[in-house]
């Protein structure tokens, strides 16, 4: 068995604030194996940007990680000198944004944003950096690469932008690709062209890909597993095409129902009454214990941990009880009441 | 057979993004116009929904505010229930007639005055159609609004702020339903919001429409979710249609390359392994749109003809290669 290449280990992210502590992201854990794509889907406040930004230590103050170990390639980094910080960020782990046009500064040309990414995670000179950075806008399909370098971020479309933004992700070579939400801000015939390339791109370096989103068609097309989130905590996470046909957590099984589909057409979608919880008000137990229409006693009293119920397949519900339980789907489950 | 509510013909619109006076007299530059919306023509019929659906700058927002008359259109005609809303309408006539039709926008946030309270926002077109209606009939009626799309009529004290993004929609649809409309359009209903929220406000809309027996024009960039509201589809590509067709047809038997690309692109969460083609290029600026068909410069099945002239809607579909059959 592989070593992953990266593992969260207990994950918790806490915002002190004048009415208490809010707990963004809540003692999660997963691993993201060497060339492997990990999607982590959820609803606006699920905590999946904050999980994201806490490995790459980019969370704000007063912000802070309060538990848990980040672990990159048996090296633990969530406790880092700032300086060693800075080495690992864009040269291990690379970090595509929402919106290409804030995570490119204006002021300057691609060339020099490129170069100096470059030059400051590999020891090339200006001139190979320069060959290098034409390379990449060339393998992202920036048209006329060598004459479009010196223009400036706003020359471009928004679906040439994000392509930059790959480039500049991938151009020290990372292990590992944090995308938070890089197609949210396109349209949907670009939003293919740019899942494609990002895709290519990180199989051909063989960078793994940890996809923030919360477009579960994205996932579908792109993720090896998905962790679905909510409130904060991982309420399901497996293999995608296992998750996608069978959820197993009443919320992920109702998200999946609330999608409008090509194919079927339905008279009315599948409806998770509510919404998301505020984090200054996280109901105690299951934080979806409100809306759950599964909810039991047990629920609102005591939090449900991940249970593995199949290979790689892990559920954070009370319908799957720990050990010694034989009842595990929801369907025998409605049977034996 | 059911009847026509609207009817817009020919409808354009231009806008003039031209550079100040003094800047064109400098640099020598003409006046500069965006066709936002060229030749569009679509029917809805009573009860049922039509769909706009495009890409950014296809110009759907533009013919949302062109049919509620927040912009008048340049050319063409409007013609709600038998009356045409070309040149403007006037007094008492206008009034019947404007009661009929409302708007929902995206973002409730900034569509909501943040300053009043929802008893406020709700009642606005009370006050204005319903003259007669005194504070405790107000009072009874914004209730009864507020029940109706899953509010309590407690809700009505407190301000737009204190409520999740989907209620705060809810509050939007309510005041739409104030004036009693037989006619809304929904401009992005429920672009702003979660998956799961999003389908409780589609539920809504589809149990209000069948109760009530709204007509919704509904415009959205999502696919899936047009696939679930609408009976006709109008697909819109840099302010012309480029395909009009009932929806199941639409979507079974795209005939436009435009709406076959736009099908393929759409994430596949069936997870059948459909292999998509991939799509090419980018929408380009309506500011300088190619000669021609606009789509040409992106389309497969592309020639000279497309490249010189502009395809003309036929059978519910603008693109010379299908009308030559060269569209297999």
């Amino acid at each position: 068995m592989t070593e992953p290449l990266l593992s969260v280990r207990n994950l918790t992210v806490e915002f002190p604030t004048r009415r208490g502590i809010l707990t963004a992201v809540q003692d999660i854990s997963f691993d993201i194996m060497p060339g492997e794509v990990l999607g982590v889907v959820g609803e606006s406040g699920a905590g999946k940007s904050m999980t994201g930004s806490a490995i790459m230590r980019l969370i704000e103050r007063p912000g802070r990680i309060a538990q848990g170990e980040v672990i990159l390639q048996g090296r633990r980094i969530d406790n880092l000198p700032d300086a060693e910080m800075r080495k690992i960020r864009g040269r291990k782990i690379g970090m595509i944004f929402q919106d290409p046009l804030t995570s490119l500064n204006p002021l300057y040309r691609i060339s020099e944003q490129l170069i100096e990414t470059i030059r400051t995670h590999l020891p090339l000179s200006e001139t190979e950096a320069r060959k290098k950075a034409v390379g990449l806008l060339d393998d992202v399909g920036i048209p006329d690469a060598s004459r479009r370098i010196d223009d400036y971020p706003h020359q471009f479309s928004g679906g040439m932008r994000q392509r930059v933004v790959i480039a500049l992700a991938l151009c020290a070579g990372p292990d590992l690709v944090i995308a938070d939400e890089p197609t949210t801000a396109l349209d949907v015939s670009v939003q293919a062209q740019i899942i494609d390339v990002m895709k290519r791109l990180c199989a051909e370096n063989g960078a793994a890909i940890m996809l923030i989103t919360h477009d579960m068609g994205v996932i579908a097309e792109t993720a090896d597993r998905v962790a679905v989130m909510y409130a904060g905590r991982i309420a399901e996470i497996g293999p995608v095409r296992d998750v996608i046909k069978d959820a197993k957590h009443p919320y992920s099984a109702g998200l999946m129902g609330a999608i409008p589909r090509l194919g079927a057409n339905l008279e009315r979608l599948t409806q998770i009454p509510g919404s998301m919880p505020r984090l200054s008000a996280i109901p105690r137990g299951c934080a979806f214990n409100p809306r759950c229409e599964h909810v039991m006693d047990k629920c609102r009293l005591d939090q449900p941990q991940p249970v593995q119920i199949a290979p790689g397949r892990q559920v954070s519900c009370w319908l799957y009880p720990p050990q010694g339980d034989t009842v595990n789907s929801i369907d025998e489950r409605r049977l034996a009441e | 057979m059911t009847q026509t509510l609207l009817n817009v013909r020919g409808l354009s619109r231009r806008f003039d993004v031209s550079q100040p006076w003094l800047n064109r007299k400098i640099e020598g530059t003409g006046k500069l116009y965006v066709n936002a919306v060229d030749d569009v023509s679509f029917t809805v019929k009573q009860g049922e929904t039509f769909a706009l659906v495009g890409e950014s700058g296809s110009g759907k927002s533009t013919i949302a505010r062109l049919i509620v008359g927040l912009l008048e259109p340049s050319k063409g005609d409007i013609i709600f229930d038998g009356t045409s809303l070309k040149n403007g309408l006037k007094g008492a006539k206008a009034r019947a007639l404007r009661q009929r039709f409302q708007m929902i926008f995206q973002d409730p946030l900034a569509s909501l005055n943040p300053r009043w309270r929802v008893f406020d926002i709700v009642a606005e077109p009370l006050r204005v159609f319903e003259r007669s209606m005194d504070k405790r009939a107000q009072r009874l009626r914004v209730g009864e609004l507020l029940t109706l799309v899953g509010l309590a009529p407690e809700d009505g004290i407190k301000f737009p702020h204190q409520f999740s993004g989907g209620q705060r929609q809810r509050i939007a649809i309510a005041r739409a339903l104030a004036a009693n409309p037989d006619f809304i359009v929904c401009d992005e209903p429920t672009s702003a919001l979660d998956v799961s929220v999003q389908a409780q406000i589609l539920n809504l809309m589809k149990d209000l429409q069948k109760d009530l027996g709204l007509t919704y024009v509904f415009i959205s960039h999502n696919l899936q979710v047009v696939r679930h509201m609408a009976n006709d589809i109008g697909v819109l590509y840099l302010g012309r249609l480029a395909e009009v067709a009932e929806a199941g047809a639409l979507f079974d038997a795209p005939q436009h390359p435009y709406t076959r690309m736009l099908l393929d692109a759409v994430p596949d969460i069936e997870m059948t392994g459909r292999r998509r083609k991939q799509v090419e290029g980018e929408i380009p600026s309506p500011i300088d749109p190619p000669s021609g068909c606009a789509f040409h410069p992106r389309c497969p099945l592309a020639n000279d003809r497309c490249k010189r002239e502009i395809p003309k809607v036929i059978n519910g579909v603008a693109c010379h290669a299908v009308q030559e059959g060269r569209a297999a």
